[in-house]
């Protein structure tokens, strides 16, 4: 299991690299510059500003010397320095990481835990009106623009009902601490969490189910119906256990995505993490914060596929852990 | 119309007939969009900045609403009578916020470190020769030759005083100091949590006897206009700053109960949006065709149905409310046949143009929707090209256009903020905010050069008539608008809009009734 | 997000059975969901062929007062939008963009996905491993994250989007594919061409991807949906192409004005809806029909 686990750091370091190269000048390819951008938004520019900004944000550099020295700094784990934003890189995006993981983990949990109760519910009564019910609000909540269905919801929680708050992760300058602090941000957390997780549930129902399907009509469930177990424990114990190692398996994927993808919510929320970092930093043209939302999200989706991995080869030991 | 006399009327009540007394304490809530990159306002001077930090940093004057100046840093001041010697007489009791005292020599060592880092104030400084301290708490300006607009100039966001102790010998750009900057005005930096908002204190040593009232200012960062509006909708936030919400939730956001809204508080700025267009090549480099395109603009329904009646039509290259306008200059209505016949004239054969529109929101999106349809209907093919904030300026500031939104802060001044997108002198790539469309007229050259090196009133108005009859001929660009953004917050706000520059210094004055 | 990812990567086991193989037709036809997706869809191609005929003037065109509300004026049936251009014409035009992004780009994403992966399974060893670790590149990166960025260096157009989204969302594609003809390289008759000494392209062109085509024709009809749920994203943020009216533009434009008027987003939305529905509920029939193992529990 750890040569297993070093030879998927080792590639995982690999595509890592990869991944910085080839973002570093994909970015550089976006007309404009971060100098550019300062230089407009200043409402007056000459020569001199232009050339100090160019300077300032080592634009006056080879673009080889600058991968270089980016490669460097990534080499002894520092993502170096946000000139716009005058802030190391990890910082900024340190700040920002929790809010994001926080409204993730909770939609992944919602998404998984309705996905699954609902895809179970579905596939035992395949075919009813029930099952097609189901399917059908998943399919529904999947089809619907993500960020239709928040501004509804905002429209409805916040405005008509005025039950929740519609925007940001905590309410300023109450100075909550503690569990009230806890509580508010639980209350914050519910529009967003719940938009971008019913959004998540359809693919594990329609998953659960069809795994579920599958998994019933092998031979040691029908051994199980001959031995005369109850229904209810023949689909717990035996058919859902193993019909969510596949679930786990997607979950694993989904996961790693989740970090780097909550860009819509956040903005339709004015959620601080790092998928609207990347979505600002993008348009400020601030390279080194880019690239290292990128670089930390495609760790996160490294290092969450690992995980899934081994709980996976953990779960099903009929895995071979050599590939 | 008649809601606008009304809505003065009741603004003209409130102001007179009840005035409360100033209660102190309370906090604001306000908006701002986008969030600044930094708030040290000698470096960072993006409008978002200047919004936040104006209220942490100031200049030496403040100007009212017909720019005409106020006491700043600047307690009194006087001109020679030559028009080359100004003296200021700065404030006695005013300290940064670290204690130390303000004085004559940071107001020397601003104009030195704006000089290297603040393009506009290079500019606005070009003909000063010295500066000098003959006590503590006086500076005199020494002028090359007269500069009319020179006492235009001290507004905070176009130069900001920055302390000496702290920046002197230092690399001003990464000095640890422009994180928390430290000013010497009503309120202090306090903590900024990106993404989220930004948080200024009370100061509680400020120069002006008991002022401010608040107790703390909350800038809040929320990335959707639909967002923002609901933010103030719901009570969450007090004010909303002018640009920060979409112009079609306006009307709704204003005519709900206890707020109130003004137009006042960008006199200074008096943002005039146009066209670029390419005056080097293509159909645009010909007078015909771009008369032909500021014929063919329907700048009324620009004004009613996208701008929700804010604004109003631009006739030429000066602003209203900016001091030398001339109402009897305007040429261009919206006349569509005229607009066919002078294309005629212009031997336009069909090319494609590209329509730049600016990245700044729906509104401008719908602008150049709009725009497009009308001159397609003149017979114009039009494309538009989309584009972000980065794209934009790369693409006006290198000339690769054929017609392009923007809009220009004209700083209260025509020699400040208008002379810069016509003379020849400013032909330079690199800036979307000088003279982009590249048109070059010896004659509109001297005119402006004219203007600025007097302060003679009637000899810079006559200048300045000369210049605009001229630019209006030649169409230079094609002028959509003057903005309006009005400022939205609710009643119990008070005194927030005082000056020209609204919100910018706004909280020195501003409280809450409460 | 990973909206490309989400729908796409469906039940990794679906082998394919040609043994049994009904007439998938028929088969699909017995599928009431599948049916009734078949005649949504249907009306969205109809929405887009009749759309010249019924509104030969621009969508684009200012018609009337702006903000009119749907069903009160004959004239403009679905209202009117924020600058006064008829929705009913809007929703026409864009039902041929909106249909015209999702079928390129997953026909884009299919030629970048079907032959990595046939490569990949068929040759396997060394090709195999770079393959793979060429496809996990851009599994990792977060896919819309990597859209956003790619339109936004090539600017916002409709070619840009459609290879954007063609860009995040080959990699099941590829995945899918090598794990089919992973499968189908030790067949018999895969075996017997090998021997008669037909080229490696020939063989895999003649006898390997036919039988890999149902799993792949249900991935398709499912990135479809993805494609115009992604481009509906990305207009979103404004990075929708301004000269061409689809779904996606018509929401993002109308969302600043939801709540004076739902209408403009709505309308759009609902035919978002309805399209990415009928296309799932088409991928679930296929899939019953190309795999009649699972299909039997209906």
């Amino acid at each position: 299991m750890a040569g297993f686990i070093a030879q998927r750091l080792a590639k995982g370091v690999l595509v890592l690299a990869a991944i910085v190269v080839l973002n570093f000048f994909l970015i550089r390819l976006a007309p404009g510059d971060p100098a550019v951008v300062m230089a407009g938004e200043a409402g007056a520019t000459d020569e001199i500003f232009v050339a100090q900004l160019r300077t300032k944000f080592a634009l006056d550099q080879s673009l080889p010397g600058q991968l270089a020295a980016y490669l460097g700094s990534i080499a002894t784990l520092d993502l170096g320095y946000s000139v716009r934003q005058q802030m190391p890189v990890a910082t900024l995006i340190g700040e920002r990481l929790p809010a994001t993981l926080l409204l993730t983990g909770c939609a992944f949990l919602i998404s998984i835990a309705l996905g699954v109760l609902l895809g179970a519910l579905a596939a035992r009564r395949a075919g009813s009106l029930a099952d097609t019910a189901i399917t059908g609000l998943a399919l529904l909540f999947y089809a619907t623009p993500l960020f239709w269905v928040s501004l509804m919801a905002i429209i409805l929680f916040s405005v008509r009902l005025e039950w929740l708050p519609s925007f940001g992760f905590e309410t300023v300058g109450a100075g909550y601490t503690g569990l009230a602090r806890a509580a508010d941000i639980a209350q914050h957390l519910v529009l967003p969490a719940l938009t971008l997780g019913l959004f998540f549930m359809a693919v594990y129902v329609r998953m659960t189910r069809a795994s579920m399907l599958e998994v019933s009509r092998l031979d040691f469930v029908k051994t199980a119906r001959a031995k005369g177990l109850t229904e209810g424990v023949i689909q717990r114990r035996h058919i859902l256990r193993n019909a969510l190692l596949p679930v786990v398996t997607l979950a694993g994927l989904q996961a790693g995505t989740l970090v780097g993808g909550a860009v819509l919510t956040e903005t339709v929320f004015a959620w601080p993490g790092i998928g609207r970092l990347m979505y600002d930093a993008l348009l400020q043209r601030d390279y080194n914060l880019l690239l290292g939302v990128f670089v930390v999200s495609s760790a996160m989706v490294l290092i969450f596929n690992l995980v899934t991995d081994v709980v996976y080869r953990a779960v099903d030991p009929r895995i071979e852990v050599a590939r | 119309m008649f809601k606008t006399i009304l809505t003065g009327v009741a603004l003209t009540l409130a102001f007179a007939g009840t005035a409360p007394a100033q209660t102190p304490g309370g906090v604001a809530n306000v908006v701002i969009q986008p969030e600044p990159p930094g708030l040290m306002l000698g470096l960072v001077q993006n409008a978002p900045a200047q919004t936040v930090a104006g209220n942490i940093y100031e200049g030496l004057l403040r100007y009212d609403f017909a720019l005409k100046p106020l006491p700043g840093l600047a307690e009194r001041w006087s001109v020679s009578e030559d028009g080359r010697t100004y003296t200021f007489n700065l404030a006695a009791n005013a300290t940064w916020h670290d204690g130390k005292p303000f004085t004559a020599e940071d107001v020397i060592f601003s104009v030195e470190f704006l000089r290297q880092t603040h393009p506009r104030a290079r500019g606005n400084l070009a003909k000063v020769t010295g500066v000098t301290a003959p006590d503590a708490h006086t500076v005199v300006f020494t002028l090359s030759e007269p500069f009319g607009p020179f006492l235009g100039i001290f507004e905070v966001g176009s130069l900001p005083m920055v302390p000496k102790h702290i920046y002197a010998g230092t690399d001003y750009k990464t000095n640890p100091a422009n994180n928390t900057p430290i000013g010497t005005g009503p309120y202090m930096f306090k903590e900024w949590k990106k993404g989220s908002y930004i948080r200024l204190v009370k100061n509680p040593n400020y120069h002006v006897a008991g002022k401010p009232y608040l107790d703390e200012v909350y800038w809040h960062v929320i990335p959707d206009a639909a967002a923002r509006a609901v933010a103030f909708e719901t009570g969450k936030v007090d004010i909303l700053p002018g640009g920060s919400v979409e112009n079609f939730d306006i009307p709704r956001l204003s005519q709900a109960k206890g707020v109130c809204s003004t137009k006042k508080g960008w006199e200074y700025f008096a943002p005039i949006s146009w066209l670029w267009l390419n005056n080097r090549k293509g159909p645009t480099a010909n007078k015909a065709f771009r008369q032909a395109v500021s014929y063919a603009l329907d700048r009324d329904f620009a004004k009613d149905v996208i701008w929700n009646g804010l604004g109003k039509p631009a006739i030429g290259p000066i602003a209203s409310s900016t001091r030398f306008f001339n109402p009897k200059l305007a040429k261009y209505s919206y006349d569509p046949a005229k607009a066919k016949a002078l294309l005629k004239e212009s031997g336009y054969k069909g090319e494609t143009v590209r329509l730049l529109p600016m990245p700044y929101g729906e509104t401008w999106q719908r602008w150049a929707e709009a725009v497009k349809q009308n001159l397609e209907d003149v017979g114009i093919k039009t494309e538009l090209v989309s584009t972000d904030v980065a794209g934009w300026n790369q693409k006006t500031s290198d000339w690769d256009y054929d017609l392009a939104f923007t809009y220009v802060f004209q700083y209260g001044d025509p020699a400040l903020g208008v002379a810069r997108n016509y003379v020849s002198s400013q032909i330079v790539k690199g800036s979307p905010f000088n003279n982009v469309e590249g048109y070059a007229n010896p004659a509109v050259d001297a005119g402006f050069a004219e203007g600025a090196a007097t302060v003679d009133v009637a000899k810079r108005q006559a200048a300045y008539d000369a210049v605009q009859t001229t630019l209006i001929e030649d169409a230079p660009l094609a002028w959509l608008l003057e903005l309006e953004f009005p400022t939205l917050t609710r009643c119990k706000v008070h005194d927030l809009i005082t000056t020209s520059i609204g919100v910018n210094d706004g909280f020195r004055d501003a409280w809450i009734e409460r | 997000m990973s909206r490309a990812i989400a729908m796409t990567d469906s039940p990794p086991a679906a082998p394919p059975a040609p043994a049994r193989r009904r007439s998938p037709l028929a088969a699909i036809l017995r599928h009431p969901g599948a049916v009734l997706g078949l005649v949504i869809l249907a009306g969205a191609i109809g929405a887009a062929l009749l759309a010249p005929v019924l509104y030969p003037a621009s969508p684009w065109r200012m018609v009337q007062r702006p903000f009119i509300p749907p069903f009160t004026l004959d004239r403009v049936p679905l209202g009117t939008d924020a600058l006064g251009r008829d929705i009913a014409a809007g929703l026409m035009h864009g039902a041929g963009v909106s249909l015209l992004v999702g079928l390129v780009s997953t026909l884009a994403a299919l030629l970048i996905g079907v032959p990595l992966g046939a490569l990949a399974g068929y040759l396997g060893g060394r090709v195999d491993d770079a393959l793979m670790r060429f496809t996990e590149l851009f599994q990792t990166v977060p896919s819309f994250a990597l859209a956003i960025v790619l339109v936004a260096i090539l600017q916002p157009s409709l070619g840009s989007m459609i290879l954007a989204i063609a860009l995040v969302s080959w990699p099941p594609v590829t995945r899918l594919v090598r794990g089919e003809v992973l499968s189908l390289r030790s067949r018999e008759y895969v075996q017997a061409a090998v021997v008669t000494g037909q080229t490696t392209f020939t063989i895999l062109r003649r006898e390997v991807l036919p039988n890999t085509l149902s799993p792949i024709v249900v991935l398709a009809s499912l990135m479809v949906a993805t494609a115009i749920l992604l481009e509906s994203s990305l207009s979103f943020l404004g990075l929708g192409d301004p000269n061409r009216m689809s779904w996606g533009f018509m929401v993002g434009a109308g969302r600043t004005v939801i709540r004076q008027a739902w209408w403009i987003t709505a309308f759009p939305g609902l035919a978002i809806l309805l399209t990415v529905l009928a296309l799932n509920l088409i991928g679930e029939g296929l899939n019953d029909a190309l795999n009649p193992r699972l299909s039997r529990e209906r």
